[in-house]
C-alpha cells in the first residue's frame, strides 16, 4: 500500500492529547494509532479542548 | 436463616441447641434456607430454597413497616408487616457446621420524596423490562421446550431429528481475547457515544439424534442480539441512582428500550384483544368465508404459556351448524365443530351430546342443531373417535409438511391439536370442554340471546410487551434456523455418496446456516418483521419505535404509549378510535394526537399498571380456595342437578367448574378478600358476569391470572385496602369517585383520586378542568414539542439533534404530579410577565410580540446539538491533517479535526483524512446551513479486527428567540413570535413593570382557556408572596373558585382582585384607559423555528422527468404552487403571473410543431450529410406525418404537455392542436 511520503514524518506522528471518556485520563495519540485507552482500554476518546484564544465578535 | 430481630433477642438460650433461631419468638424474623420465614415460632412457605452460592437480599422498609427478602437480586414479596415499632438489626444463624455467609453489600436510605418520586419514574418502564426479565429468567426456557423438532430423512435412509435444547443469553461483555482492558463489562453509555448496539450473546445448544438415538450436541454461538436496558442482562439493572450517575446515566434512568446502532429503540406496546377468553364478535367480513357463513362468531386469542399467540374463531353457519377456524402459516381452514370434539376425545356420541347441551335443556333450536350436526359425521361414514382422527390427519397432511411422512394420520391430527387449536391448553380434555362451552356461547349469540362483545372495546383487550414479541422473535426464528440447518445437511448430503451424519458434518452444516444477530437487531432497527407465521400480529411493520428525547414529556410520554396496530391506520371506519366508557381509568381521554393516529395511539392513565407474570405457588391456591368457597368443580358434576342455576367458571379460559347463582356473589367476595390479603395474586381479575332479565353479555364467572393485563388500583371500601382492577373486571363494579357518592350496599370501590383517569402529560396541565377539552389535547402534543432540558449528560451525546433552553424556569403554578415525577430536574419553559393587551397589531391572529431587552438578556435563548458521525472508506485510512496544505493550520488541527470550541462556517474545512483507496488527503468542508460551534469531536474503536476508522463531531448551534419561531403556554396557546418590540415603546405598569410577551386578548373568547386565564392570577400572585401554586385538577369547585381565591391573594398584595393593573403607553406615556389583565405565565418554546424551515428558491434542480421543479427545503427545492393558489390567480386575472409561475419559472420548453397536421409527434430533424465530412451536415425540419416540412412552427409549451402527448401517444390517442398564426 502507498503511505504518504514518511519525509514529512513530523506532522504525521505528532501526538495529540485525548481524553478516556472512561477513566479521564490523558492519552497521546497519533494519527494511525488504535483508539484505545492506555489506562483502561476504553474505547471511545475526546479530543481536548483548543488551548487557542477563541474570540468571538460581542456585539 | 437471614432476617432482622430487635436487641431484646437473649442469644444465650441458643448455646446448646440445634434450632433455627430467628423468627422462634417475637424478636425475631427469619428466612430459611429452606425457604420459609418464621416469626413467633410460625413457620410458614415464602419463596425458594437457598443454597451454596446463593445471594440473599434483605430489604427493610421501616417507612412501611415491611421486611422483604430477595433471592439472586429477584424479589419474593413481602415476608412481614408492621415491623415499624421496634429497633431492628440484621441477624443471620446457622445450623449447619462450618456454613458461612458473606455480607456483599450494606446499605440504608432515608426515606424520601426522591426515592418515591423515582419508583413512579421507574414504572415507567417496568412493563417492558419485567416482560424482558421473564424472557430471560423464564420464557426462552419455555419456548425452547416448545420449538417443534425438525425430522428428516437423508438419502441413506437416516432419520434424522434436531432440536433446540437449551438457549442462554449474556450479559454486554468485551469480547474474549481483548486485553488490556480493565472493565469487561460494556455498559450502555458506550453504544450511545459510538453508534453501537448493546447487545449480549446468544448461545444455543442443539442436540441431533438419528433414528432415535440421541448422539452429541452442538453449542452453537448465535451472534450478539440486542438488550434491553436495565434488564437482568443489563449492566445496570439494580444500580443505585448514584452508580447509575457514575455511569453516565440519568439517576432516574427506567430502561425498557434497546441502543441500537446508537439510537434508543422501544417494541411499541399494542393493544391486542384479551387472551383465552372467547369473544362474541359480529363481522360482516365473515360472510364471504364460506358458503352460508353468518356474521356471527366466537373468537378466541389462545395464548400459550412461552407467550405464543393464536386465535380460532367458532363460526355460526346458517345452516345450523357450527364450523371451527384455525390458522396455519398464514392460511385458514375450517373444520365442523362437532368433527373436532369427537376427535379430540374418545367420548360417546351420548356424552358429547350430554356436555354440549348442558344447561340448554329447554332450548329446543340448539338440540336439534347438535343433533343435526352429529347425524352428518355419520351421514359422512366417521362414527368413531379414530375414525375423526383418521380423517383430519388425512385431509390436512398435505398442508402440513413440516410433519415428516412417516407420521400416522392420527398423529397428524394430535399435531393439528397441539399447535393450532386452543393452544393454550395442554389437556385434550379441557380443550373438549372449552370448545363444548364456545358451542354454547356462539348458538345463544346466534338467537340473539347475549349481547356482542366486539374486539375494539378496552374490556375485551390487553398489551403485547416488548419482552413478549421479542421472545417470539427469538423462538421463530430458532426454528427457521433449524430448517435451514436441516437444508445444509441435505445439501451436504447431495454432494457426498455414502453421507452419514456425524459432528463433524453438523459443525459444518452449523456454520452456513448464518446466525440471529443480523435478523433480530434488523427487526429491532426498522420495526419490520419477516414471519412465516404472522406471530398472530395484525401488522408486521411499526412494531418499534425511536424514544426520542425531544424533551422529558416526549420521552416519558413514549414509554406509556399503546397503540391499537397499524392496521386500523388504513380503515376508513372509526370504530377502533372511539373512546368507550370502558377505557376509564385505564387510557387517558386527553393524551391522545389529533390527525391521522388519533384515538389510535392513546396512552395509559398514570395509575394503570400492566400486570406480570404472578407466582407459581399463589396460582396453586386459587383453585383449592375456589373449591373450598362452594366451586363444583369440573371433575366433580354428579352433584349439580340443573345446569341453569350455575356459572360456568373459566380460570385462563379453561372450564374449571361450575358455581351456583346464589353463592356466586359471596364468593366472589371472599374471593376478593384472598386478593388483597396477596394470598392468591393480586393481579388476579375476578369477573362475575351476572345473569340479567334482558340479554347481556354471556354470562359466567371468568378469572384471569395472566400477564400484559391492564390494571389499576382502587380502594374496596368493603376490605378497605388497595385493590387492582382488571378492565373486564371493572365493568361489573360500582366505582364511586367521591366519598359523598357512595350508595350503601351499592358502591364497592371508590377512586383514589379525582385525576386518577389522566395520563402523565394530561396531569401536567395546570388545571385542566377549566379548559375547554380539546385544548388540552393541544396541550399534550406541545408539551412534547417543547424546548427543554431533555438530559444531564450534554457533553457525551451523540444524538442526532437535541434541543436545549439555555435558562429554563420551574413553574410558579404547577399541579402536585409536577413534583411527583421530579420534572424539575428537566424543566422545559420560562415564567414570563404578560400583559394581555392588543397594543401593536403585530399581535393579532395568535401572534405575540416578545420584549426586545427580555430577549437581549437572554429570554427563551436555546440551542440545537448536533450530532454527525463520520465514518472513513476504508480500514487503512486514517485521520490526518494534510502536511502539505499549510492553509488548513488556520482550521484543522494535526489530527485533521477542527479545533473543539472552534466556530465553523459552511465551506470551512471540517475534516481531513488521508484516503488509503485514492493514496492521497481528502480535506471535507462544512455543510450546514447556519454558522455553529464544534462542541466536541471524539474518537470511536470498536472490537471488530478492521474496522474503519470513526469519529463523531458535535456542534451546537446558538438559537435565539427570532421573529417567526413559535411559543405556546401550558394551555394550548400557541403563537408565533411577530416582532421584537423596543422595551421603551411596550406599556408599562404604575410599578413600572414591562411585560415580556405581549399576548392578543382576541386570543381568549374562542378558546376558552380559563385555565391560563387562572395561571395570570395565579403565577403573580405567587410570585409577590414567594409560593408556589397547586395547579391540579379539581381542587376548586363552582362554590368555593379558582378565581376568587387568587383574586383574594392579589388583592392581599395590593393588587386589583381580578389581577388588572393601570398601563402606560409606552409610545406617549399616556394613561390608558382600559385595564390590563396582567400577570406570569409558564412560557414553553416549541421546537418549530424558522431557522429549520425557511426555503427559497428562484432556480435550482429540477426533475429529470418532467423538468418541473423539485419539492424539498434539504434539495433547494420549491414551494408548491398548486391548485388552490392558481385559482387564486385565475379569480385575479393576474394571467402574467400566472404564467411566470407556471411556464417560465416551471418546465418551459420550446417544441416543434406542425400547424398542418396539428401534432407535436410529426416533427423530426432531419440530418442530410453533404459532403464525407464531419459535421458537414445540413438540417431539416420535417414532419413525418404530413411528410412536409413547410408549415412547422417553433413553440413553447410546458415540458410536461409534450411528456403528455407522448403518453397518449403510447395507447394510440393523438393529441390535435389548433392554432392560429398571429
Amino acid at each position: 500500500m502507498s503511505d504518504p511520503s514518511t519525509k514529512d514524518s513530523t506532522t504525521t506522528k505528532t501526538p495529540m492529547v485525548y481524553i478516556c471518556g472512561e477513566c479521564h485520563s490523558e492519552n497521546e495519540i497519533r494519527p494511525r494509532d488504535p483508539i484505545r485507552c492506555r489506562e483502561c482500554g476504553y474505547r471511545i476518546m475526546y479530543k481536548k479542548r483548543t488551548k487557542r484564544l477563541i474570540v468571538f465578535d460581542a456585539r | 436463616m437471614i432476617g432482622v430481630g430487635t436487641s431484646k433477642l437473649v442469644l444465650s438460650n441458643w448455646k446448646f441447641k440445634f434450632s433455627s433461631m430467628l423468627g422462634y419468638d417475637t424478636e425475631s424474623w427469619g428466612y430459611s434456607y429452606r425457604g420459609e420465614i418464621q416469626h413467633n415460632g410460625l413457620v410458614c412457605r415464602y419463596g425458594s430454597y437457598f443454597t451454596i452460592g446463593s445471594l440473599v437480599g434483605v430489604h427493610l422498609d421501616m417507612w412501611t413497616g415491611t421486611l422483604q427478602y430477595y433471592l439472586n437480586r429477584r424479589p419474593l414479596g413481602i415476608a412481614f408487616k408492621s415491623l415499624k415499632n421496634y429497633d431492628l438489626y440484621p441477624m443471620v444463624s446457622s445450623t449447619a457446621a462450618q456454613s458461612s455467609m458473606r455480607i456483599t453489600c450494606c446499605l440504608s436510605q432515608e426515606p424520601t420524596l426522591q426515592a418515591e418520586c423515582l419508583k413512579t419514574l421507574q414504572q415507567l418502564g417496568a412493563p417492558h423490562v419485567f416482560s424482558f426479565n421473564y424472557m430471560l429468567n423464564k420464557g426462552l426456557d419455555d419456548a425452547v421446550a416448545d420449538i417443534k423438532p425438525v425430522e428428516f430423512e437423508i438419502p441413506n435412509g437416516d432419520r434424522i431429528c434436531l432440536r433446540v435444547e437449551d438457549v442462554s443469553i449474556n450479559c454486554p461483555l468485551v469480547p474474549l481475547g481483548v486485553i488490556g482492558v480493565r472493565d469487561q463489562r460494556i455498559f450502555p453509555t458506550e453504544c450511545r457515544q459510538r453508534a453501537g448496539t448493546y447487545a449480549g450473546k446468544l448461545n444455543a445448544k442443539i442436540s441431533w439424534s438419528v433414528n432415535g438415538d440421541a448422539r452429541n450436541y452442538l453449542e452453537k454461538d448465535m451472534g450478539d442480539i440486542p438488550i434491553m436496558i436495565k434488564s437482568d442482562r443489563c449492566h445496570l439493572s439494580g444500580l443505585s441512582p448514584k452508580e447509575l450517575v457514575a455511569h453516565n446515566e440519568h439517576e432516574q434512568e427506567w430502561g425498557g428500550y434497546f441502543i441500537i446502532k446508537g439510537h434508543e429503540r422501544l417494541i411499541r406496546m399494542l393493544l391486542m384483544t384479551r387472551r383465552n377468553y372467547p369473544i362474541a364478535i359480529k363481522r360482516s367480513g365473515w360472510k364471504g368465508r364460506g358458503a352460508l357463513f353468518s356474521d356471527v362468531g366466537i373468537q378466541i386469542r389462545c395464548v400459550k404459556i412461552d407467550q405464543t399467540s393464536l386465535s380460532n374463531t367458532l363460526h355460526f353457519v346458517t345452516d345450523g351448524t357450527a364450523k371451527l377456524m384455525f390458522v396455519h402459516s398464514k392460511l385458514l381452514y375450517y373444520i365442523p365443530v362437532l368433527m373436532v370434539l369427537k376427535s379430540l376425545c374418545n367420548h360417546t356420541d351420548q356424552h358429547i351430546f350430554k356436555k354440549l347441551t348442558i344447561g340448554f335443556e329447554h332450548d329446543s333450536y340448539y338440540i336439534d342443531c347438535i343433533q343435526n350436526m352429529m347425524r352428518d359425521l355419520h351421514r359422512e361414514g366417521l362414527h368413531t373417535h379414530e375414525q375423526c382422527k383418521q380423517y383430519l390427519g388425512k385431509m390436512f397432511r398435505v398442508k402440513f409438511y413440516e410433519c415428516p411422512q412417516w407420521r400416522t394420520d392420527a398423529e397428524i391430527a394430535d399435531y393439528i391439536f397441539k399447535h393450532c387449536i386452543l393452544i393454550h391448553l395442554d389437556n385434550l380434555e379441557d380443550k373438549f370442554n372449552m370448545l363444548a362451552f364456545m358451542t354454547q356461547k356462539l348458538f345463544t349469540f346466534a338467537q340473539d340471546q347475549c349481547k356482542t362483545e366486539g374486539a375494539d372495546a378496552v374490556m375485551m383487550q390487553e398489551l403485547l410487551l416488548g419482552g413478549h414479541l421479542y421472545l417470539q422473535v427469538i423462538k421463530e426464528r430458532l426454528y427457521v434456523w433449524l430448517n435451514s440447518l436441516r437444508f445444509n445437511i441435505l445439501k451436504l448430503a447431495k454432494t457426498s455418496i455414502g453421507f452419514s451424519v456425524n459432528q463433524k458434518e453438523m459443525t459444518t452444516a452449523a456454520k452456513y446456516s448464518g446466525r440471529l444477530e443480523i435478523v433480530l437487531e434488523k427487526f429491532l432497527a426498522t420495526g419490520n418483521l419477516h414471519s412465516p407465521s404472522g406471530l398472530g400480529l395484525m401488522q408486521d411493520s411499526g412494531l418499534t419505535i425511536v424514544a426520542e428525547n425531544i424533551n422529558r414529556m416526549r420521552y416519558m410520554s413514549h414509554f406509556r404509549a399503546v397503540h391499537r396496530g397499524s392496521f386500523f391506520q388504513e380503515m376508513r371506519t372509526t370504530e377502533a378510535r372511539q373512546l368507550l366508557p370502558d377505557a376509564w381509568g385505564f387510557i387517558c381521554p386527553v393524551h391522545t394526537p389529533d390527525g391521522t393516529p388519533c384515538g389510535l395511539l392513546n396512552h395509559l392513565t398514570m395509575n394503570c399498571i400492566v400486570t406480570d407474570i404472578p407466582s407459581e405457588d399463589k396460582l396453586q391456591n386459587i383453585l383449592i380456595t375456589m373449591s373450598d368457597l362452594g366451586m363444583i368443580p369440573i371433575t366433580n358434576t354428579e352433584s349439580v342437578t340443573s345446569f341453569k342455576n350455575y356459572y360456568v367458571t373459566q380460570l385462563d379460559g379453561k372450564v374449571v367448574g361450575y358455581v351456583e347463582h346464589k353463592l356466586a356473589q359471596k364468593l366472589v367476595n371472599n374471593l376478593r378478600a384472598l386478593k388483597i390479603k396477596n394470598q392468591i395474586p393480586n393481579t388476579l381479575e375476578i369477573v362475575l358476569v351476572p345473569v340479567k332479565k334482558t340479554p347481556g353479555q354471556y354470562p359466567g364467572l371468568f378469572l384471569f391470572t395472566g400477564p400484559a393485563r391492564m390494571m389499576r388500583p382502587l380502594y374496596n371500601l368493603r376490605y378497605r385496602d388497595i385493590e387492582f382492577v382488571g378492565t373486564f373486571e371493572q365493568v361489573y363494579l360500582d366505582i364511586c369517585v367521591a366519598q359523598n357518592e357512595i350508595y350503601k350496599d351499592v358502591t364497592t370501590h371508590m377512586e383514589i383520586s379525582k385525576g386518577s383517569f389522566l395520563s402523565n402529560l394530561a396531569l401536567l396541565i395546570p388545571m385542566p378542568d377549566c379548559n375547554q377539552s380539546p385544548r388540552n389535547m393541544y396541550q399534550c402534543q406541545m408539551g412534547k414539542q417543547t424546548m427543554g432540558t431533555p438530559c444531564h449528560s450534554w457533553d457525551i451525546q451523540a444524538e442526532t439533534k437535541l434541543y436545549r433552553l439555555q435558562t429554563p424556569n420551574t413553574p410558579l403554578f404547577r399541579p402536585v404530579h409536577y413534583d411527583n415525577i421530579e420534572l424539575d430536574d428537566f424543566p422545559m419553559g420560562t415564567n414570563a410577565i404578560v400583559a394581555v393587551i392588543s397594543y401593536t397589531g403585530y399581535d393579532m391572529e395568535d401572534a405575540m410580540i416578545i420584549n426586545k431587552s427580555s430577549y437581549e438578556r437572554g429570554f427563551c435563548h436555546g440551542s440545537i446539538y448536533k450530532a454527525e458521525f463520520i465514518e472513513l472508506d476504508d480500514a487503512n485510512s486514517y485521520f490526518c491533517r494534510d502536511p502539505s496544505r499549510p492553509d488548513l493550520i488556520d482550521s484543522l488541527e494535526p489530527d485533521g479535526f477542527p479545533y473543539v470550541g472552534k466556530l465553523i462556517k459552511v465551506d470551512d474545512p471540517l475534516y481531513c483524512f488521508y484516503s488509503a483507496d485514492e493514496s492521497k488527503y481528502v480535506v471535507k468542508k462544512f455543510k450546514g446551513k447556519e454558522d455553529c460551534f464544534i462542541n466536541n469531536v471524539r474518537k470511536c474503536a470498536t472490537f471488530h479486527f478492521k474496522m474503519k476508522p470513526l469519529a463523531c463531531i458535535t456542534y451546537r448551534v446558538p438559537r435565539n428567540p427570532t421573529v417567526g419561531d413559535k411559543f405556546a403556554s401550558r394551555a394550548g396557546q400557541k403563537g408565533i413570535c411577530s416582532q421584537k418590540w423596543p422595551m421603551e415603546d411596550l406599556p408599562f405598569t404604575e410599578t413600572g413593570l414591562v411585560p415580556d410577551i405581549v399576548f392578543n386578548p382576541h386570543g381568549f373568547p374562542s378558546r376558552m382557556t380559563i385555565a391560563m386565564m387562572i395561571e395570570i392570577m395565579a403565577g403573580k400572585s405567587a410570585a409577590l408572596h414567594g409560593l408556589v401554586h397547586d395547579a391540579s385538577p379539581f381542587k376548586f369547585d363552582e362554590e368555593n373558585t379558582a378565581i376568587d381565591y387568587f383574586g383574594r391573594l392579589l388583592e392581599a398584595g395590593g393588587y386589583n382582585y381580578y389581577g388588572t393593573e393601570t398601563m402606560y403607553s409606552g409610545i406617549d406615556g399616556r394613561e390608558m384607559n382600559a385595564q390590563i389583565f396582567f400577570g406570569i405565565v409558564y412560557y414553553q418554546r416549541l421546537r418549530h423555528m424558522v431557522s429549520d424551515k425557511w426555503q427559497v428558491r428562484s432556480t435550482g434542480p429540477t426533475d429529470i422527468l418532467t423538468r418541473q421543479p423539485v419539492g424539498g427545503r434539504k434539495r433547494g427545492g420549491g414551494v408548491r404552487f398548486g391548485e388552490m393558489e392558481r385559482d387564486s390567480l385565475i379569480s385575479h386575472g393576474t394571467s402574467f403571473l400566472l404564467q411566470d409561475r407556471l411556464l417560465h419559472c416551471s418546465d418551459r420548453t420550446t417544441a416543434q410543431m406542425c400547424t398542418s397536421c396539428g401534432t407535436l409527434l410529426g416533427p423530426i430533424t432531419l440530418v442530410t450529410r453533404i459532403a464525407d465530412k464531419p459535421n458537414y451536415s445540413e438540417t431539416k425540419e420535417v414532419c413525418r406525418l404530413c411528410q412536409n416540412g413547410d408549415n412547422i412552427v417553433e413553440i413553447q409549451i410546458p415540458y410536461i404537455f409534450k411528456y403528455f402527448v407522448t403518453q397518449l401517444a403510447s395507447v394510440n390517442i393523438n393529441i390535435k392542436i389548433n392554432c392560429k398564426q398571429t
